[in-house]
């Protein structure tokens, strides 16, 4: 009677303390994990001949880093082993260990913003620190992708792997059919559409529907035209508010888009229905028999969400979003590589990584359609046809320093993931009557105290 | 009374509750106070130190694995070795003190535990409510006007409002209707009220899976459509719609799901409650010629009043928390916005903490009234019993 009543109240508590326990075993590190950061960034500790590396890419995606890594780094020396392990759920995971003081080595980071939220806090060695010369790095990937992870004169991004988002998709055989040429410019590419609506079809499938993030591919929309319509200046511009939204220039921009999605008979469903595709579905038509409309934009993801059972290059291919008034560019995205540890392995993990041999990798390892940000590495590299054909303009604007980041990415939260999409939702819903009313109020939840934070 | 507790001094928290009557001096009373109190931290505190030192002695030099290991060993094992400790400790305790002592020593653990995860971090989400977007600058009462000015948040609450109107009242009738209805069935009762109650089973974010098929639409002449009302409304020859784009009727479909997900929740507390209506006050009422219809109003709902006013306030809770639908159906867009989708959109995508933590603040105090209605009711019904 004693001893169960005591079984018990052990057991009751014990859930409890057990639920404690692993959170508590997280707050005692936090007190050193903050302080943690600081002083590595200091003193340089011993090799360990290991370096644990995490990352969002999973999977298959992740089997082809691990790929890269062994054949371009572990097998060229044997001072070290570099271990790749991939998370879908890696941005809230490495906060946590961040807190706990038990950071991987090295992050690979799937959007630069995190990257600057963290060494803002301190939790990050600078690649000065680490002993990196920046002017080199630059000649190896451009000052603009470096930029990305500048903070406070110090530069906490190593670019990663990127991809071609400035990428108009299409059916070669349907197009033959129809004797349509591929558009090189903004005109022809006007005077296709025209052509396509004269033949009683729609050129466009756009759909922006992607529940919580509703809006999201009409961005990317956007951030095309506002780089060839302002070019690059004004496009950082409007990344960091000097530039907002309702401004002549994002204006211009946003009735060019208007120009596509409001021009009677151009989309395929009409404007109306636009957020309601999702946007996964939103190419299908294309590939139908007679297809109702011809092209479609969106990343080069995308082609993993196309209809099964279709061949690359000879069912479905891409042309480079069209230069406006001359002015050409390349919208990407990607991911910026941060670390948390400075030891000597780790620098040399980098260096090998990021070389050309390494690098060119990726286009033979599969499983990926991520492209190196190192701009030495050619479209030879690359296996794959289309994604071979998405390097050339991506290297090419990267030399030419006209590629530029994914702004709704760069931009505050409440503004990138939030009022942007909604306001390009009200746009295409509600008509280009409504334009001066969407960009002022894009513009109203734009953060106060982060409009200089943002730039860096 | 008393008998029993010296006949079972050691009978748990009831054999404490048998206060000693004769007074004790101020300063046994602050020993007995103390000592409560070590009881009741003696345990968290020692399996923190515990847990915490075999954390910092065991990390980074064997594997991940085997720290946890040891850590449920210690949960386990440690955990139940210390209660017998301070129990064995209390039993040298004269005996009136260790008796007061004791259910200290008991509960005192699990209060505690609690306090630091539910208390503490209540109190932390008020403060941070009057913090900036970082969770640091404090900025007064501005993230509760964002609360009640942001046109967004505005169309929250008002939705909010009409699901707490909508949903209960269609889940409390139809599943009453229901309950009724299916207590006049012989045989197949327990199969239609199963029927019934399945979507109970299913997660929230599993529903909305499944009614973002119902919903589904593709724009005409992109193929096939696999939603099933834009299928029957092709099939009859109409074009299909986007149902979750139909301001303001988007949000009643939402709401449909919730109320087919709830239903079942009503049906079977009512049903039990419905089964035990004395018979024969229905016998006499119909022995008096009152037909089934006045039987129902009359009798029946009276009788089960407190029932149904349970089930109507549970459900209000559950409403006011509702978030998984409206995040996996529409994200909130089109205006069907709800307050914990907000609460979750300001925390999560935008990061910004201040606003985040003032609508949890604004979603707990609603939550309270009814919270307290609820446990009311509740307890007049065990009462009853």
């Amino acid at each position: 009677m004693r001893l169960s009543g005591r079984v018990v109240a052990a057991l009751a508590t014990l859930a409890l303390l057990m639920a404690g326990c692993s959170v508590n075993v997280y707050e005692a590190g936090s007190g050193t994990g903050g302080g943690g950061g600081g002083e590595g960034a200091a003193a340089q500790e011993e090799n360990t001949g290991q370096v644990d590396i995490a990352g969002a890419a999973s999977g298959e995606e992740g089997v082809a880093i691990q790929a890269v890594i062994d054949q371009g780094v572990n097998d060229a020396q044997d001072e070290f082993v570099a271990t790749y392990t991939g998370s879908d759920s890696f941005e809230q995971n490495v906060v946590i260990q961040i807190e706990g003081g038990t950071p991987p080595d090295i992050g690979f980071y799937p959007q630069p913003g995190a990257v600057v939220e963290q060494a803002q806090q301190g939790n990050l060695v600078s690649l000065e620190d680490l002993g990196f010369d920046i002017a080199a790095l630059e000649e190896q990937f451009g000052s603009y992708l470096l930029s990305l992870g500048e903070v406070d004169g110090q530069h906490y991004g190593f670019p990663d792997t990127i991809n071609n988002k400035s990428a108009i998709w299409y059916n070669p055989k349907a197009f033959d059919a129809a004797g349509y040429e591929i558009p090189e410019t903004w005109d022809e590419l006007i005077a296709l559409s025209d052509q396509i609506v004269a033949d009683g079809k729609n050129p466009w499938c756009i759909g922006t529907g992607s529940e919580a993030a509703t809006g999201w591919p009409a961005t990317d929309w956007m951030e095309d035209i506002v780089l060839r319509t302002g070019g690059t200046e004004v496009y950082d511009g409007w990344v960091d508010h000097s530039v907002p939204f309702a401004s002549p220039e994002i204006t211009t921009a946003a009735e060019t888009f208007g120009q596509i999605i409001f021009t009677p008979d151009y989309v395929f469903g009409g404007p109306e229905n636009i957020s309601g595709t999702d946007f996964r579905d939103a190419p299908d038509p294309m590939f139908q028999d007679d297809p109702p409309c011809y092209m479609h934009r969106q990343a080069t993801f995308i082609v993993a969400f196309f209809p099964e059972g279709l061949t690359p290059v000879e069912d479905y291919n891409f042309f480079p979003f069209p230069p406006i008034d001359g002015q050409d560019g390349v919208l990407m995205a990607g991911g910026l590589a941060a670390v948390f540890k400075n030891r000597p392995e780790i620098k040399d993990f980098l260096e090998l990584y990021s070389q050309e041999e390494t690098q060119c990798l990726y286009g033979s390892v599969g499983a990926t359609t991520t492209i190196s940000a190192n701009r030495n590495v050619g479209p030879d590299c690359y296996d794959d046809p289309l994604i071979a054909s998405a390097v050339e303009p991506l290297v090419e604007a990267l030399q030419n320093d006209v590629a530029r980041f994914d702004a709704s990415d760069l931009m505050p939260p409440a503004v990138g993931s939030g009022e942007f999409w909604n306001g390009m939702n009200n746009y295409t819903n509600n008509g280009p009557d409504n334009l001066e009313n969407v960009l002022t109020s894009i513009d109203a939840a734009w953060p106060a105290s982060s409009s200089d934070g943002a730039s860096e | 009374m008393a008998d029993v507790e010296v006949q079972k001094p050691e009978a748990g928290p009831t054999g404490g509750a048998a206060y000693p009557k004769e007074r004790r001096g101020f300063g046994s009373s602050v020993l007995v106070v103390v000592l409560s109190l070590v009881a009741a931290l003696a345990v968290p505190v020692l399996t923190y130190v515990l847990l915490n030192g075999t954390f910092n002695a065991m990390s980074g030099r064997v594997s991940a694995v085997l720290v946890g290991v040891v850590a449920i060993i210690i949960g386990v094992v440690g955990v139940f070795a210390m209660y017998t400790l301070v129990d064995l400790g209390i039993k040298r305790l004269p005996d009136n003190i260790g008796r007061t002592v004791q259910p200290y020593a008991w509960a005192g653990p699990a209060v505690v535990v609690l306090g630091i995860y539910l208390v503490y971090p209540a109190i932390n989400t008020v403060q941070l409510s009057f913090a900036d977007a970082t969770g640091e600058g404090f900025v007064g009462w501005d993230n509760y006007r964002y609360v009640f000015s942001d046109p967004a948040m505005l169309r929250s609450l008002r939705n909010t409002l009409f699901w707490i109107f909508v949903v209960p009242a269609a889940a409390v009738s139809i599943g009453l209707g229901f309950a009724v209805l299916a207590d006049k069935l012989r045989r197949t009762e327990s199969i239609a009220k199963s029927m019934i109650f399945l979507p109970m089973a299913i997660s929230f974010v599993g529903a909305g899976i499944v009614w973002r098929f119902v919903y589904s639409f593709r724009v005409e002449g992109s193929g096939e459509q696999i939603g099933i009302l834009n299928a029957i409304k092709v099939g009859l020859g109409g074009a299909p719609v986007d149902w979750l784009a139909v301001v303001p009727w988007n949000n009643l479909l939402l709401m449909v799901i919730m109320i087919w997900l709830q239903t079942g929740f009503a049906m079977v507390i009512l049903s039990g409650a419905i089964k035990g209506v004395p018979e024969d006050m229905l016998e006499a009422a119909r022995l008096d010629g009152a037909t089934e219809i006045q039987i129902f109003w009359r009798i029946i709902v009276p009788t089960i009043m407190s029932s149904i006013v349970v089930v109507f306030t549970t459900m209000i809770i559950g409403v006011l928390k509702v978030f998984d639908i409206v995040w996996v159906m529409t994200g909130g867009q089109d205006g069907t916005e709800v307050i914990a989708e907000r609460m979750i959109r300001n925390m999560f995508t935008f990061r910004n903490f201040g606003r985040g933590a003032a609508v949890a603040v604004f979603m707990f105090l609603a939550v309270i009234p009814v919270m307290y209605i609820n446990v009311r009711r509740f307890r007049e019904e065990e009462a009853t019993r």
